[in-house]
């Protein structure tokens, strides 16, 4: 292809900074994902008008994926070999600080007991504290009860459109857009301008959606990960106009903003229930770069 | 036959001269040319002497200096289709799974063809939690957080492996664990060295 080529070629590479954390799930359940750009070096506007163009029109569309939120499940093997590690680990342990202080308390407290305690006698810990590590225990077992876990599995698991769903798969974003007619679902795409480069193309991609407003994507490179290419029928065929080529760039959410109304025309779906929904040579190529961790 | 006989006349000469030098000692005018130590071992003359001799055809090498001070290594630069020298920090509290994703990290790098320049460990960071008691105002210390930190260093990562890698990393992160991927600076090559406050207060005290 000669113009997106070397357009990308002569574009020089974006200076970024991210930063992903996974510790804290705040309310949108999202990890913190942070990207600053430093100096975005300044395109250089050079042969740009290009006098043969090709027949092809140029599309990007952007592959935007909400991370897991939570673990992903384990296998049965996984747990057992779990649960197997974990009761190894424990016998061949040694006592913990905590431990030892709970032997030593109750080793005092049947001492006191037999009636021939001297308090006097006692070698360390003159200054005894009134807490005894069985009460300290004993609080922390009172805390655990009163915690309760979210559930893994929520209520929003069925609905298509809310992000809360399948918190432990990744999820991608389809849209349904007009395509020569009729509404077809896909990734958010957008015809290329002159003047700006792929990438570009695929961020506006992204923000001229009016149902994804206020969503905040962190693209993860300025190289596609994966094209297709559609020819026009034969009776739509022009000299101009071949057909399209769609090249597709990985973005990752960082940030929702508010939920989404019921109709809209957008849907959060996971890899294996990509293929009810979209078109099947369509759905060939962007299996292909949707991996499936 | 010649070199037995050879090597019979040699060992004769020898013990022959030994006795000689021995019993004249007195007269050291006597030069043996063909001798120059009489205690020269035999097999010397062997047709196979030295058969094992390998050092002699290595390239010379310089004489290794004594260990200098840390140098930095060279910012790779950035050019049109590889980012410059990135450093992919990940960090978190628990140790081992801190480590064992920086070992997953420097794997796949191997794996990917991504070049690894460097790999190191940042000093660790502790954080004491107080936590405030229910009767009264006192603070009693809960715990002690220490935040783990590993840096692995990336040569120049091609533009198009990148999102590839950043999203296998980004899906195999595991949960207590920050990822962060920041280009490499001078800055941050220093902050790794320990301060010396008497080199700098010498220095102070010249610039006054």
């Amino acid at each position: 292809m000669a113009a997106p080529c070397r357009r990308m070629a002569g574009r020089s590479l974006l200076q970024f900074l991210s930063s992903f954390s996974r510790t804290s799930v705040n309310n949108s359940g999202f990890r913190q994902i942070s990207s600053t750009s430093v100096c975005r070096r300044s395109w250089q506007a050079q042969h740009v008008e290009e006098s043969a163009s090709s027949p092809w029109t140029l599309m990007a569309a952007v592959c935007l994926q909400r991370l897991p939120v939570i673990s992903a499940e384990s296998s049965p093997i996984e747990q057992q070999f779990r649960d197997m590690m974990s009761q190894m680990e424990q016998e061949k342990s040694m006592l913990s600080d905590h431990e030892l202080r709970l032997l030593d308390d109750a080793d005092r407290i049947r001492r006191m007991q037999t009636g021939e305690y001297d308090s006097d006698e006692e070698d360390d810990r003159r200054d005894q504290e009134i807490v005894l590590a069985q009460d300290l225990e004993d609080s922390w077992d009172q805390k655990l009860k009163n915690f309760q876990p979210a559930p893994r599995v929520t209520a929003a698991d069925g609905d298509p459109r809310s992000l809360q769903r399948r918190l432990a798969d990744s999820l991608l974003l389809l849209v349904e857009q007009p395509v020569g007619g009729q509404k077809v679902w896909l990734l958010p795409q957008t015809q290329w301008q002159q003047g700006e480069t792929l990438r570009e193309t695929a961020e506006r991609a992204l923000t001229s959606l009016p149902a994804a407003a206020g969503f905040k994507a962190m693209f993860l490179g300025n190289t596609p990960c994966g094209v297709y290419k559609y020819k026009l029928p034969k009776a739509a065929r022009t000299e101009s106009s071949v057909g399209t080529k769609v090249f597709f760039f990985k973005a990752v959410l960082a940030d929702a903003g508010p939920p989404a109304a019921p109709d809209s025309p957008l849907m959060w779906v996971t890899k294996s229930e990509l293929q009810h929904h979209l078109k099947p040579a369509y759905m060939m190529k962007v299996e292909r770069f949707l991996l499936g961790l | 036959m010649t070199a037995v006989f050879r090597k019979v006349s040699v060992t004769q000469k020898a013990f022959v001269l030994n006795q000689a030098l021995t019993s004249c000692r007195a007269t050291p005018s006597i030069q043996h040319p063909v001798w120059a130590s009489v205690n020269e071992r035999q097999y010397k003359s062997m047709p196979t002497h030295g058969i094992g001799r390998w050092r002699h055809l290595l390239p010379k090498e310089p004489p290794k200096k004594k260990r200098d001070r840390q140098q930095m290594k060279e910012i790779v630069a950035e050019t049109n289709t590889t980012y410059a020298t990135l450093n992919v920090n990940v960090s978190g509290y628990d140790m081992t799974v801190v480590e064992h994703f920086s070992q997953y990290i420097h794997n796949l790098c191997n794996r990917l063809g991504v070049k690894v320049m460097d790999c190191y460990a940042l000093p660790t960071k502790s954080t004491e939690v107080w936590l405030m008691q229910e009767q009264g105002t006192k603070m009693l210390v809960d715990s002690i957080l220490k935040t783990h930190n590993r840096v692995v260093q990336l040569r120049s990562l091609n533009a198009t492996v990148c999102p590839i890698f950043l999203e296998v990393l980004l899906k195999n992160q595991p949960e207590g664990v920050q990822l962060s991927v920041q280009e490499h600076t001078e800055a941050d090559f220093k902050a790794r060295f320990k301060g010396r406050p008497e080199l700098e207060g010498l220095k102070a005290k010249i610039s006054h």
